[in-house]
Formats: C-alpha cells, structure tokens, sequence
C-alpha cells in the first residue's frame, strides 16, 4: 500500500476515458430521460413522468437527437478504452482478481479491504455500460438487430432492461466515487480527471 | 412536386420551438430541461447516423413476424397529427405519378384484386411503444413496379387525405414487409387506423407510415419538405 502514499498518477488515457465517459452519459442519461417522457416504461402515457430539470433536448426529437449523436462519443469511448486496457494489460492488475477476494476473505487490514471492494465496483460497471449500448441497440434498430430483442423476450422486458441501465448506473459510480475517496482520498479522486 | 401542401401550422409550431428555444437561454447554464441546440446536434449527427442506417439496412432480411395469437390489439395506440379523414372507399382512387413511365389511377377494387400480402409484425412509435399487429395489403413494390418506375427514381412521397405527408428512401419501399395495407388483425381496416389505405412496414418507425394515402409520387431527389414530422426537426431515415 506504499504507492498510496505517494502522489496518485493516472496515464492519460485513463483521463481522457473518465471525462468521455462522465460527460457522454451524462448526456445519455438526460436525453434518454427526455425519450423516456414521451411514453413512460411503466403506464405509458399516464405512467409518471421525469421532471423535465432531468431531462435533455426538451422534446421527443431533440432527446433522440441528443441520445444519438452521444451514443457514438459514449461508445467509442468505452471501445477505445478497451483496446487500450487490452493492449496495455492494465485488464490483468487494474481490474478485480482473485486477489481481491482473497482478500476480502482473510485480511483484517481496511485499507486493503476498501481497495477490494473499490476495484469490485468499477469492475462491475463495465458490463453494465455494455449492456446499456447492447439493449439501447435492440431498441434503435429491432428489425435489423431483433435477435437482441429476443435475447430479452419482448419489448417490454426490453425497455425495462435498458431503463434499469439508469439508476444502476448512477448507483454505481456513485459507489465507485465514494470508495475511491475512502481508498486514495480527494487526491486519487481528482487525479483521475487532472 | 406542387401537389405536397405545406400545412401552415407547422410552421407556426417550429417558429414556437425556436422561440422558447431562445427564450431559455438562461436556462441554458442552469441546467437541463432545454432543448439546448438540439437542432444542431442533429443536423450534425442526422447524416452520420443515416449513413451507418443506409449500411445496416439489409433489402432482403425480414423482420420477425409472430404468431396470431401474439397481436396485442390494445397496443396499438391511434396517434394522428390532426383530424381523421372519412373517405368514400368506392369512390376512393390511389394515384401513382412522379419519375415513372405508367401514370396509375387504382380503385379499391383493382387493388384488392392484386395479391394480398399479409404479416404479424412488431410496430414500433417514436415514443417508446410497440404493438404486435396483423396487417394485410398489397406490397408497396407490387405497386411501384405496375408503374414502371424510371431508373433516376430514388425517393418516394406519400401524401394522405388529411394532409399528412411523408418521404422514403426507394430501397425500403421496395422491402418485402413494406406494404400499403387494408387490413388490421384480420379485419377490414378502421378509419381510424388509415382506411381505405395505408402505409404499413416492420422496418420504419410508426411516424413514417401515413395512414389515408391517395396520393404516391416517385422523385429522383429528396425536397426541402420532406415530411410532417421531419419537417419539424424528427429524422427523416427511421429506419428500424
């Protein structure tokens, strides 16, 4: 745990990713609230809908029109920053192992604890970005892509997934951030923007 | 192309978005809740996006069709843009002119005299919802080809008796699943669905399938009017 103590560095790919991502969905998640206006997942059109102080484009197409042009930066993104942990290997010792299990299991140190839990979480936020492209495609184009619907069973079961993206997402970076200032302080927290 | 009419509302609607759009730029460094420069985000992704739609767009995949038992006939929610036209089905004409070599004029009667296609597709809105719908009709192509389509022909309009009015690309006119239909659920179409005839295809979202079509006119190029709701600022492509 010495290098802790140390001034935390981030490789600037690691930056860029984080900005990318924190500002593409954001937008994702506004615009998406937007669509989502126009006929709520659960009710329809009597179903609650978001305050529009969430919500981006301020109607139904200028929502799709944000959602869509976000989608390419918030995907390529994610796309990027996987070839990059690919051919780095940063996949192999930056991402949770068994080590953290192991860890989390055996050792009474708290500090190595949180760490475990920390490198769990943002860990786990990888397949849900993942999922939310793979079941916002299946919505985008269900003729061309319909066995993405069918993965899911219907349309509903779809639509329910990919708005179930929203709050885990927000969930989890929210834990991502907390346990990352519990881990490494303000300082691991703002050196993986600066 | 003179035959299109301009409906004067829209222009009122989209001068109404633009106000409020200025109207809120204060909101603009407050937060969400603004259009902020939707507009322009589209007309700057729109033509990326419909390029990689144009790639994805396979002519000959079908869509999923389903079984009969599968139509969820309360889905299906009737939206229309302004007022539903009653239209006297025997006196009823669907005129076919443009950039083709056979000017058509077809009854009701000739046009149930051609095959009748018929499909159990999902049909997908806009705003989020989807019905799974029988609908049964004449193909598109069917039609087309009856009036010989010149080879500089590349877009199609459709014009309703309510004013509505719509533009496609030909590729997806031509779709197997892209017909101009005169049945729902195995019944005769409702007017309140479109009768005596409508646009119905799997592959386009519900805003680009006109319902009480007369009129089709194939052009060689896409106008600055390209369709009710496009023309206020929704995707032209759609495509599904």
């Amino acid at each position: 745990m010495k290098s802790l103590s140390r001034l935390p560095r981030q490789a600037i790919a690691a930056k860029i990713f984080h900005w990318v991502n924190i500002v593409s969905l954001f937008i994702m998640l506004t615009s998406g609230l937007q669509i989502y206006n126009a006929n709520p997942v659960f009710g329809g059109r009597a179903g609650w809908h978001i305050p529009p102080i969430f919500t981006l484009g301020g109607w139904l197409a200028g929502g799709r029109h944000w959602h869509f042009a976000a989608m390419w930066l918030f995907s390529l993104n994610l796309v990027f920053y996987g070839v990059y942990i690919l051919v780095t290997r940063r996949w192999k010792h930056r991402f949770v192992s068994d080590k953290d299990i192991k860890a989390l299991k055996l050792s009474q140190n708290q500090k190595r604890r949180a760490y475990a839990w920390h490198r769990i979480a943002y860990t786990a936020i990888v397949p849900i970005l993942l999922l939310a492209i793979f079941s916002g495609l299946g919505m985008y184009k269900p003729a061309q892509f319909s066995w993405i619907v069918d993965c899911f069973g219907d349309w509903q079961a779809l639509r329910i997934v990919h708005f179930t993206t929203v709050p885990i997402v927000i969930i989890f970076a929210t834990i991502h951030a907390l346990l990352g200032r519990k881990v490494g302080g303000d300082r691991l927290l703002e050196s993986m923007f600066w | 192309m003179n035959q299109i009419q301009i409906p004067q509302q829209k222009l009122l609607r989209r001068h109404f978005l633009k106000l409020s759009g200025l109207s809120s730029v204060s909101l603009l460094l407050g937060g969400c809740g603004t259009p902020l420069f939707e507009d322009i985000v589209g007309k700057v992704s729109e033509p990326l996006n419909q390029k990689v739609e144009t790639l994805i767009f396979n002519p000959e995949k079908l869509a999923p069709e389903f079984p009969i038992s599968e139509i969820e006939p309360e889905a299906l929610i009737v939206n229309s843009f302004n007022f539903t036209p009653k239209i006297d089905s025997t006196k009823f004409r669907l005129v076919v002119d443009g950039t083709v070599n056979k000017f058509l004029s077809l009854s009701m009667t000739e046009i149930q005299q051609m095959p009748l296609a018929s499909m159990v597709i999902r049909h997908v809105c806009v705003e989020g919802w989807a019905a799974i719908v029988q609908w049964g009709g004449v193909r598109l192509r069917d039609i087309i080809n009856l009036a010989q389509p010149k080879p500089e022909a590349k877009y199609v309009y459709f014009k309703s008796a309510d004013g509505y009015y719509e533009s496609w690309d030909l590729a997806s006119c031509m779709h197997p699943q892209t017909l101009m239909a005169y049945q729902k659920n195995g019944q005769p179409l409702p007017i309140d669905n479109g009768a005596p005839l409508r646009l119905a295809s799997p592959i386009k979202l519900g805003y680009k399938q006109s319902k009480w079509v007369t009129n089709i006119i194939l052009s060689d190029r896409l106008l600055p009017v390209k369709g009710y709701w496009e023309d206020q600022g929704y995707e032209w492509y759609a495509g599904l």
